[in-house]
This record gives C-alpha cells, sequence and structure tokens, in this order.
C-alpha cells in the first residue's frame, strides 16, 4: 500500500504544483508576526501590503494574486519552517514574504531550492540571510548598512573615543562589530564596549562604566521597546547629556512609534535609518495617504510597512515576468537591478547580493508641529549592505 | 489514587498486551495523520517532536513530582549537541538520535543532581535557574552554537541510507513516529518497573519511602537521567527534521509550554502526556491559521476551561471513566 502511494501521493503533489502555473489565482504565503511582543511589525506587514493592493489591485495580467497570513510569533525556526512547508505544500504558494526573524528566514531558506520558491525577505535583518539561497531577495535593511554611516557621522562630528552598548544577541552583536571597524578604520578610537543582555532593565551601571571610561560619545543598538525607553532615560538621568557625552545609534531605537514614550529629553539623540515615517517626499506622503485610507493609524506605522509595500511591488514584477508560471530563477532575475522611487527614498536591488540599496539617512529627534519625529538631517546615498558589498 | 496504582500494576495474563495495544494505538493515529493530512506532516512532524518533551516532562512531574520549569534544557542541549555533530560530518540520522540521547541523558543527569536536592519551592527556583542558565550558554557560545541566529546548515543524511528528508516531511514524519513507538513501549514498560513504582511511591509520600530504606536522591537523579534521555531524543528529531535548531528549543517559554501541555491531558500518566500534546499543539495550529492575530486569545480561553472543568487533565475523567466500565464488567 504505502509503496504504491508514496509515488503516487509525490505525483500527485507534484501535479497540483506546476498546475497552479495555468491556475488564476496565484497564492503568496506571508510568516510575520502577527501577536505576541513584536505584532506590530507583522501587522506592518499586512498593512504595507494591503497599501500595494489597493493601489494597484489584486489582478496581474490576468492572474489574480491572494496572500495568506501565517503567524511565526517568536523566533522560533521550527515553526516556522512546518508554517512554510505548509503553505507551499497545503496552500500551494507560489511565492513565500515576510520574516522578521533572522532564525526563522535561516529555517526557512533550504526549503527554497526543492519546492522553487521565491523567498522576498521583509525585515530579517543578518547579513548572511541573502547567500542562504539565490531565491531569496530582500527589501528590508541589515545592520551593517545602516551602521557604517552611523560610524563616518561620529568621527565627521569630531568624536575620538566612542563606547559603544549593543545588545547581546545577533543583530547587536553584527552592529557593534560594523560601527568597530568603520570608525577605527577611519582613526577613532573604541574605549569601552558593552554588550547588554537583553533582559536588563536597569542601565545605570552601564551608564557608570561609560562614564568611567571617558567616552564623548556612545553608540547603541537595542531592539525598539521598553529596553530603549530605559537606556535613553539612565543617559539622561545619570547626568551623561548634561556632560556633554553624545548618544548615536540606529533608528531601532528611536521608532516613531516610541517617541511619545521617551519624551522632549530626547530631543536631539542622532540615528541613522533607511526610514523615517516624516520622510518629505510625496511617495511617502502618497503611501501614508493610502494606509489611513486602509484604517491603519500613523502612530504605527514602522519600517516594516515599507518593506513590505516595496516586497509586493518585487511579487507583482516577478508574476509579471513568469506569466503565473513557477520559475523562481526567471523570477529573481527579473526584479535584479530593478530601481524604483519607494516611500522610504530611491531604491534598488543590487544584482549581486539582491539586497535592497538604499539611502540611509542621518536623523536627529525633533519637535516639530508639537509632535515628536526624527527630522533628517543627512543623506548618505544608496548604500549598498556594506558586510556583503566589498567596496 | 488507588485507581492509578491498579492500572499501572504488572498484568500476568497477556504477557506485552499493554505494550502492543499501546504500540498499535500510536501507529493507527499515525497512519491517521499520514493518510488523511499528507499536507500537514511538517506540523505532525514538530508535534511529535514536543511530545518526546512532555512525555520526558511526565517522567520527572508526573511520576516522581518534581517541580521544574527548566525542562527544555534536556530537549534544547539533545537538538544542539544533534545539530553541532550534523554541522561536524555525523549525518547518519540514527547516530545524531544517539547523539541527542547521550547528550540529553548527561544533562539529565546534572540538573537532576542540582534540582531534587531540595523540595517545594526552592526546587521551582533552581529549575528555573539551570534553564536560564543553559538558555545563556546557547546564546554567549555562538561561535558553537549560533547564537541568537540559531544553528543552521544541518543537512542530515538519508535514513538507512535510503529515504532523505525533503519539504514534503514524509521521511521525517514516519521516521518520527517509529522512534516514538519504541520509546513509548519502552517507557510503558519502564514506569511499571520496580524501579518506576518506587518513583511514584516516593512522589506519593516521600517520607514513607525513607522509611522503608528507599535512598530517594539517588533514584530522582536517575529518573532524571532517563527523562533527560526522552528528552534528548526529541530534541535531535527536531534538529533532524527541522534542520534549524535555535533558542527557542532552550527558552523558558518551551518549558512553561510543555507543562501546560501536560496539565492539559494529566501528569502521571503517558497517554496523558500525548494526549495534551496531540490536543494543545492542534488546537493551537487550527486557531492560529483561521486567525493569525488573535489566536492567543483562544488558546487562553481552552485553558482556563480545561482547569475548570478537568483540573487534573483531560485523561482523569477518561481513566475513570475507564475503570467503572471495566468494573461493571467484571460484576456482570
Amino acid at each position: 500500500m504505502t509503496k504504491m502511494s508514496r509515488p503516487l501521493l509525490a505525483m500527485a503533489i507534484m501535479g497540483a504544483m506546476t498546475g497552479a502555473a495555468s491556475a488564476d489565482v496565484i497564492k503568496v504565503g506571508v510568516i510575520g508576526t502577527m501577536s505576541g511582543p513584536y505584532s506590530l511589525f507583522g501587522k506592518n506587514f499586512k498593512m504595507g501590503i494591503d497599501a500595494w493592493v489597493a493601489e494597484n489591485g489584486n489582478k496581474v495580467g490576468n492572474h489574480t494574486v491572494e496572500f495568506v497570513y501565517r503567524d511565526e510569533e517568536s523566533p522560533n525556526p521550527a515553526k516556522s519552517k512546518a508554517l512554510a512547508q505548509e503553505l507551499l505544500v497545503k496552500e500551494k504558494v507560489q511565492y513565500l514574504a515576510g520574516v522578521y526573524f533572522t532564525p526563522n528566514a535561516m529555517a526557512i531558506a533550504p526549503l527554497l531550492e526543492e519546492s522553487k520558491t521565491p523567498l522576498i525577505v521583509m525585515n530579517a535583518a543578518t547579513s548572511a540571510i541573502v547567500e542562504k539561497s539565490p531565491y531569496i531577495v530582500r527589501t528590508s535593511f541589515t545592520m551593517w548598512q545602516n551602521t557604517v554611516p552611523a560610524a563616518k557621522v561620529a568621527f565627521k562630528n569630531s568624536a575620538k573615543k566612542v563606547a559603544i552598548a549593543v545588545s547581546d544577541y545577533g543583530p547587536g552583536i553584527d552592529a557593534e562589530a560594523a560601527f568597530k571597524k568603520t570608525f577605527e578604520g577611519e582613526g577613532g578610537a573604541i574605549v569601552e564596549a558593552v554588550r547588554i543582555p537583553l533582559a536588563t532593565t536597569d542601565f545605570s551601571p552601564i551608564m557608570q562604566r561609560i562614564k568611567d571610561s571617558g567616552a564623548d560619545t556612545i553608540f547603541t543598538f537595542l531592539p525598539s521597546g521598553p529596553p530603549t525607553l530605559g537606556f535613553v532615560k539612565a543617559y539622561l538621568d545619570n547626568g551623561l547629556k548634561v556632560a556633554g557625552v553624545k548618544l548615536m545609534s540606529t533608528g531601532d531605537v528611536v521608532t516613531e512609534p516610541d517617541l511619545p514614550n521617551i519624551g522632549d529629553a530626547g530631543i536631539g539623540i542622532l540615528s541613522t535609518y533607511h526610514y523615517s515615517v516624516s520622510h518629505d517626499s510625496k511617495e511617502n506622503a502618497a503611501f501614508l495617504a493610502q494606509l489611513k485610507k486602509g484604517g491603519a493609524s500613523v502612530d504605527e506605522v514602522t519600517m516594516t510597512s515599507v518593506a513590505a509595500y516595496d516586497g509586493a511591488r518585487l511579487i507583482y514584477k516577478m508574476i509579471e515576468a513568469t506569466d503565473g508560471k513557477r520559475d523562481p530563477a526567471k523570477a529573481v532575475d527579473a526584479v535584479k537591478d530593478m530601481k524604483w522611487v519607494s516611500p522610504r527614498g530611491p531604491v534598488s536591488i543590487d544584482p549581486a547580493t539582491r539586497h535592497i540599496r538604499q539611502n540611509v539617512y542621518l536623523r536627529s529627534v525633533a519637535k516639530v508641529d508639537g509632535k515628536l519625529i526624527n527630522k533628517e538631517e543627512q543623506t548618505f546615498a544608496d548604500q549598498p549592505d556594506w558586510a556583503l558589498s566589498k567596496q | 489514587m488507588s485507581d492509578i496504582t491498579m492500572i499501572h500494576a504488572p498484568q500476568k495474563r497477556v504477557p506485552f498486551a499493554q505494550e502492543a495495544a499501546g504500540a498499535l494505538t500510536i501507529l493507527a493515529l499515525g497512519a491517521v495523520g499520514y493518510f488523511l493530512y499528507p499536507d500537514d506532516l511538517a506540523f505532525l512532524t514538530r508535534l511529535i517532536g514536543i511530545a518526546f518533551l512532555v512525555l520526558s516532562l511526565d517522567l520527572v512531574t508526573g511520576y516522581c513530582g518534581v517541580a521544574t520549569l527548566g525542562h527544555a534544557a534536556q530537549f534544547g542541549v539533545g537538538a544542539y549537541a544533534a545539530g553541532i555533530a550534523c554541522i561536524r560530518g555525523v549525518t547518519d540520522p540514527v547516530a545524531l538520535l544517539g547523539v541527542g540521547l547521550v547528550a540529553g541523558t548527561i544533562m539529565g543527569l546534572i540538573s537532576g543532581a542540582l534540582i531534587t536536592r531540595f523540595r517545594g519551592l526552592p526546587q521551582l527556583v533552581l529549575s528555573i535557574a539551570v534553564g536560564q542558565l543553559v538558555a545563556g550558554l546557547a546564546n554567549k557560545l555562538s561561535w558553537l552554537t549560533g547564537g541568537s541566529d540559531g544553528l543552521s546548515g544541518i543537512e542530515p543524511g538519508k535514513v538507512f541510507g535510503v529515504f532523505g528528508f525533503d519539504m514534503y516531511s514524509r521521511t521525517g514524519y514516519l521516521f518520527s513516529l517509529a522512534v516514538l513507538v519504541i520509546t513509548f513501549v519502552v517507557l510503558q514498560r519502564f514506569v511499571r518497573s520496580p524501579f518506576g513504582l518506587m518513583c511514584r511511591g516516593i512522589k506519593d509520600d516521600d517520607l514513607r519511602a525513607k522509611m522503608i530504606g528507599v535512598s530517594i536522591y539517588p533514584r530522582l537523579v536517575a529518573m532524571y537521567g532517563v527523562a533527560g534521555a526522552v528528552a534528548g531524543i526529541g530534541g535531535a528529531l527536531t534538529a533532524i527534521s527541522t534542520g534549524v535548531v535555535g533558542l527557542d528549543s532552550v527558552s523558558f517559554e518551551r518549558s512553561a509550554e510543555v507543562l501546560v501541555m501536560l496539565v492539559l491531558g494529566g501528569a502521571g500518566h503517558l497517554w496523558g502526556a500525548l494526549a495534551g500534546t496531540v490536543i494543545f499543539m492542534i488546537f493551537e495550529h487550527v486557531v492560529a491559521a483561521a486567525n493569525p492575530f488573535h489566536w492567543m486569545t483562544m488558546v487562553g480561553l481552552l485553558l482556563i476551561l480545561i482547569v475548570v472543568f478537568a483540573p487534573r487533565g483531560l485523561i482523569a475523567p477518561v481513566m475513570s471513566l475507564w475503570t467503572k466500565m471495566t468494573r461493571k464488567g467484571k460484576a456482570a
């Protein structure tokens, strides 16, 4: 029984999968953090995709596109892989997208070649992900991409001695390495490097250590949420700001939904990031208007909605290029070299790395019309992922 | 309690009848999963992996009365050991299971030696500490474990050189199911052995056990070792079928979640552990797919209902019904 049925079953499934090429509905599986502490970012995936669909319709040629959502919840690679398999085998999706956490993306990567499915990563920011499969394209950012300009700015602002304080996990360690390499390359000195456990809430001892190190600038990366607030508060309360020690970070520390909680004391904090909700362009204005029309509040917009919006653009382009057939190589080729103006500014897909090239902005927290925003002050044009591109 | 001891008392009439029944039941359920839900095998494989951890927890919590919130440590150490071995060149799945088993046993003996020295709250706190220690190490030793990025690139070879692992998870599922059946049968035997019954006695009344001359501590540590072996197998299976090991496999949440599953099914019964895993995971899977945004509320509701209406787990009412029926049968 099993001997006969297994190949039959395999053929039936393969048949169903290739059959999807001529079918009218093309499914896209989106895996994101839809519940739990990171649900804001998963919700933003959906907001961004919905905005794209609202603007461009749910049809590419005569193919109807349907998005199927699954909840990755937390860094849980086993669960994410099972979800991806379910989407591929049961829902017969032709594209996978989303993914908030790096380990989850790593778990999904080995499935792509076997199932001939492209994956559009809309967040997971460890550089190496795109190297795990030729069918991965990323529309978010990497820590290296955002940190290298921060180090350059710090050096230009005549910082001599920098203390680095990062969360003790993958992205934090990436940020530390990127900052250290760039800053020392420019000729500056790192006097202290602290790795903070993720669960830390009391940052006073760390501030004391930084004070004692004689640093004139702090560079920090922490995942947005309660730790970032605690860190900024400790920086202010321990008198470091008054003593003239500057605070630099990537935009993760000062995401727009968090700014009201940091309050006016945060004015002047510098950060480098690829997207500010207050970015002044007609594309961004139209994007925010579309999000509002879809029922979203501008106060909860984060970088993941833009990554999802641009990701949906790539998926539409892929479907158009392959005419709805399952042909991942052709699909990925179609978006390499693609250039367009995103709500975050001009962007392009780097054909060598399949990672997005984009402007990185130096911003400072400022109060405009009674509202705290990240005001863009300087643009670093066309930044690659510095860890992948050897330039 | 007398009900339970009756059920677990060795039955002399047909040798291996219970084991055969257990194996056949699991195989039948497994076949149902394989043939009726061929598209969900990836999920079912993950479920079986977790079932090992719940069974393992049942051994220490249900059979020995040890309160622990750090049991994922054994599972995670097994998973990491198998994953690391696979990346360093040991790709045979059966050998990897062995690696997971040994690593899990060692971890079990270590945590058992620490945790079972105490009773009550200190024990619970210590179990959390051990779990957190392992989680901290897994994060810190990122050159070995991949840290928070997870240990990826685990590509096990074919089972017996014939059946390869693919994205449909057929091999992964059948392999896991086979290992589960073997483990379950062995455990059924084990919990009714004099050693297993003695552990049960220690749980019910450790003072009395002491009075009749049982040294409790070494027994509990040994039981922890066995539980570690079971959890280690589960960890290795998950590592093999997923190809990635993440920090979640040693996390506090994992420990707490499996405790919930065990309580749901009914601690102190191997079937309770299995039933709890199956019900919890399937319920979670179905509601999470139906509504990815608000499914956690539904899971919370289920737990409240269970605690209110079946505080001793779902298996308890089933068991009492079963004994009632068999007694009636005897009377007639």
